[in-house]
């Protein structure tokens, strides 16, 4: 029998198979993506290599990473933001993530009544911005303005600087954040656990598994890749994170720099300058970028490839 | 007849674009103080009925302003004018070129003193604005809260302290200063104290290293400033400037240690408080000194498109005719700095130079020479008020970076 072709594919103009037809499709795509992010990315790096903040920027080749990695305070505030981040990561990893699971869970549980309410609860915070949710944490936590609240609420053990003492700041910092986005990470695992055929449920219950068994030997495999990309945005978003700490302590990552992420210190040295001079090294401010833009690179693909690349 | 419409028309036509072109030189004025609009629009609008010349306030908030007041710039966005910080933050942007050099700008060299312009000028010599305005630094005191108490203003640090223990033993919070901001504890209590135990004339020999930054006197301020540590609010740590100012303006603490700028919201409609000030208090002995700080000037954007009514604007600032009509609408709190005699008669102004008469003027210590030890000083304050640092190591911390 003659293979029928579609009317669309006969005459001479037709699109032949093979070839680069494919590239007029991603040409829109591509150039948008060339022009707003992989451009200005790539002049970032150059922009590393380079000191002065107008006019004429001279180039100073490694200059600026060597200045970050061994000048006694501009490493010493790199390796403290570098920390900092990763125990604000440990928080969204752990803790945001965690709690993700468990309430994705328990909203696909087939008893679960009022499903769309508590959905909407649990997400209705992402919804709200950064700087609101900061600044009402903040007038929370501080022993001023809630003090009298708590102490006639008989919770006055609460009543501390939460915010201002070095040992507790960071940490409330992220769980503020990590109540913030929990919704995220419930709403992609919900529509993972969902997409779940129910027959594999329905013969996992029929040979006898238990609850607890279904979720770690069935349901949790199934949902491996969207937990891997779970995994990365949580990766990136926290080490760009600035606006939280932004919102609820000073831009220098008050108690003596004991927030400050890789994002604010970028700020400071890249945009802002240190307060009061302010004067800005964007070559150094690039440099710390162009540094966390490759430790982003080494952590995101072995995680792509032990996630995604199965299929 | 139909002849003469034309002609009447035609020149209509032409005429109506260049008036509108003569109105049309709208200035824009980059500022810090997003509190002030009210007044400074009242300074712009004389301006206006006087020149014809509009000039619209555009603040941003005062910790942001000068990263994006540098971003404006270098973006060839900048306001037209714009206030502009005393010394070296404000001399930096001078010197990438970014202002008017106001040398020769008629009035600037012959109306202000050698002192007041030495804040606004670069290490090149160039005047980089037109001097405004000087802060202070007080101790803000709420009238009701003293008299209940009983307490008179004190007159040395002793009776100072004194009086912070009579509020506390009495349960009132003696001040509401936190640390949680990063500055205010430095430029407001620290600097403010300063000028009680060094002199002007002592400064430079500490800038140049003749003196060490912890001698007895250093070790002394810093000893003074931690006896205020126990009458700071409970959980200090984590008040800003804002906190404090609404606690003592809601009348929780008894006295507030700020600048002379805030006078205008704390006496103001937001809060229902009667306020006094006096300057911290010299140790028993000891000259008073008073802290004077050259704190702002305006300075002119080289890039503007209109940089004649930008130099006229400039020009009217530093007439004392200009500055009269400035001292009367800026906001209270802001001590003109021209050298005439511009302030109004029994106003605030008055009031605030009163306090500091027969006193030792000085400006924040570390600004003319010194401004590199900034941020290790608020950290070593934040350190002491803390309990982790003693007054002596903080000040050998301080004295290790300047050689």
């Amino acid at each position: 029998m003659e293979k029928q072709r579609h009317p669309a594919f006969q005459g001479g103009r037709s699109i032949k198979p093979g070839g680069v037809y494919w590239l007029r499709y991603i040409i829109p795509a591509l150039l948008v993506y060339g022009v707003f992010m992989a451009y200005p990315m790539i002049d970032s790096v150059r922009l590393s290599l380079y000191e002065g903040t107008t006019g004429v920027r001279q180039f100073v080749g490694f200059a600026n990473y060597v200045r970050l990695f061994t000048d006694e305070v501009v490493s010493k505030r790199f390796w403290n933001a570098f920390g900092n981040n990763w125990i604000f990561f440990a928080y969204h990893m752990i803790l945001q993530n965690a709690l993700g699971i468990l309430f994705a869970a328990i909203l696909t549980n087939r008893t679960m009544k009022g499903r769309g309410f508590y959905q909407t609860l649990i997400f209705i915070p992402c919804t709200i911005a950064v700087l609101v949710t900061g600044y009402l944490f903040k007038l929370m936590m501080n022993p001023v303005w809630a003090g009298t609240t708590l102490k006639n609420a008989g919770l006055g053990f609460l009543v501390r600087p939460w915010l201002g003492d070095r040992g507790t700041a960071l940490s409330c910092v992220s769980l503020v954040s990590v109540w913030q986005w929990v919704g995220i990470p419930t709403m992609m695992f919900v529509a993972a656990f969902q997409g779940i055929p129910d027959e594999l449920i329905e013969a996992a219950d029929i040979e006898g598994s238990n609850a607890w068994q279904t979720f770690w030997r069935i349901r949790v495999p199934m949902i491996m890749p969207v937990v891997g990309m779970v995994a990365i945005m949580t990766f990136v978003n926290n080490f760009n994170a600035f606006d939280v700490v932004f919102s609820m302590e000073t831009l220098d990552g008050a108690p003596d720099y004991a927030t400050d992420l890789i994002g604010t210190l970028f700020y400071r040295y890249g945009i802002a300058g240190q307060h009061p001079v302010g004067i800005p090294e964007p070559g150094v401010g690039a440099a710390i970028s162009t540094t966390i833009f490759a430790m982003l690179l080494c952590g995101v693909l072995p995680t792509l490839r032990a996630t995604q690349g199965k299929e | 007849m139909k002849k003469l419409l034309a002609v009447l028309l035609a020149v209509l036509i032409c005429a109506l674009p260049m008036a509108a072109m003569a109105e049309d030189v709208t200035l824009t004025m980059g500022s810090w103080r997003t509190d002030d609009a009210e007044q400074v629009g009242a300074l712009l609008a004389k301006y206006e009925e006087l020149t014809g010349v509009k000039i619209v306030f555009e603040p941003t908030t005062s910790t942001q302003y000068n990263a994006t007041l540098r971003l404006q710039l270098d973006n060839g966005t900048g306001p037209d004018l714009f206030y502009s910080r005393s010394y070296s933050t404000g001399a930096e942007l001078c010197e990438a070129g970014f202002n008017v050099v106001c040398n020769d700008i008629p009035g600037v060299k012959e109306n202000f003193t050698e002192s007041a312009l030495s804040a606004f000028t670069d290490s090149e010599g160039h005047v980089f604005a037109v001097p405004f305005a000087a802060v202070s630094h007080f101790v803000y005191y709420n009238k009701a809260i003293f008299e209940e108490q009983g307490i008179e203003v004190p007159t040395t640090f002793e009776e100072f302290l004194d009086v912070c223990q009579k509020l506390k033993d009495a349960g009132i919070t003696p001040l509401s200063n936190g640390i949680a901001a990063n500055w205010d504890i430095l430029e407001c209590v620290l600097l403010g104290m300063v000028p009680n135990y060094i002199t002007a004339e002592e400064r430079p020999a500490y800038e140049t290293g003749e003196k060490k930054m912890n001698d007895e006197t250093w070790v002394k301020i810093y000893e003074d400033f931690a006896k205020l540590v126990p009458y700071l609010p409970e959980g200090f740590a984590s008040i800003d400037n804002d906190n404090a100012n609404v606690m003592f303006g809601l009348g929780q603490s008894a006295m507030l240690i700020d600048g002379s700028w805030s006078y205008g919201t704390l006496a103001g409609d937001d809060y229902d408080i009667d306020i006094g000030f006096f300057s911290i208090p010299a140790p028993e002995g000891a000259a008073a000194g008073f802290s004077l700080h050259p704190d702002f000037g305006i300075a002119g954007n080289a890039a503007s498109e209109h940089p004649e009514e930008v130099k006229a604007f400039l020009e009217w600032l530093a007439s004392p005719e200009g500055a009269k009509i400035a001292a009367e609408v800026i906001p209270a709190g802001f001590l003109p700095m021209i050298n005439a005699d511009v302030a109004p008669e029994g106003g605030i102004v008055a009031e605030m130079n009163a306090v500091g008469e027969g006193k030792n003027a000085d400006m924040r210590f570390i600004w003319a020479a010194m401004m590199d030890l900034y941020t290790p000083m608020v950290e070593q304050l934040n350190a002491i008020c803390r309990g982790e640092a003693t007054p002596q190591e903080a000040a050998d911390a301080i004295a290790a970076l300047w050689k």
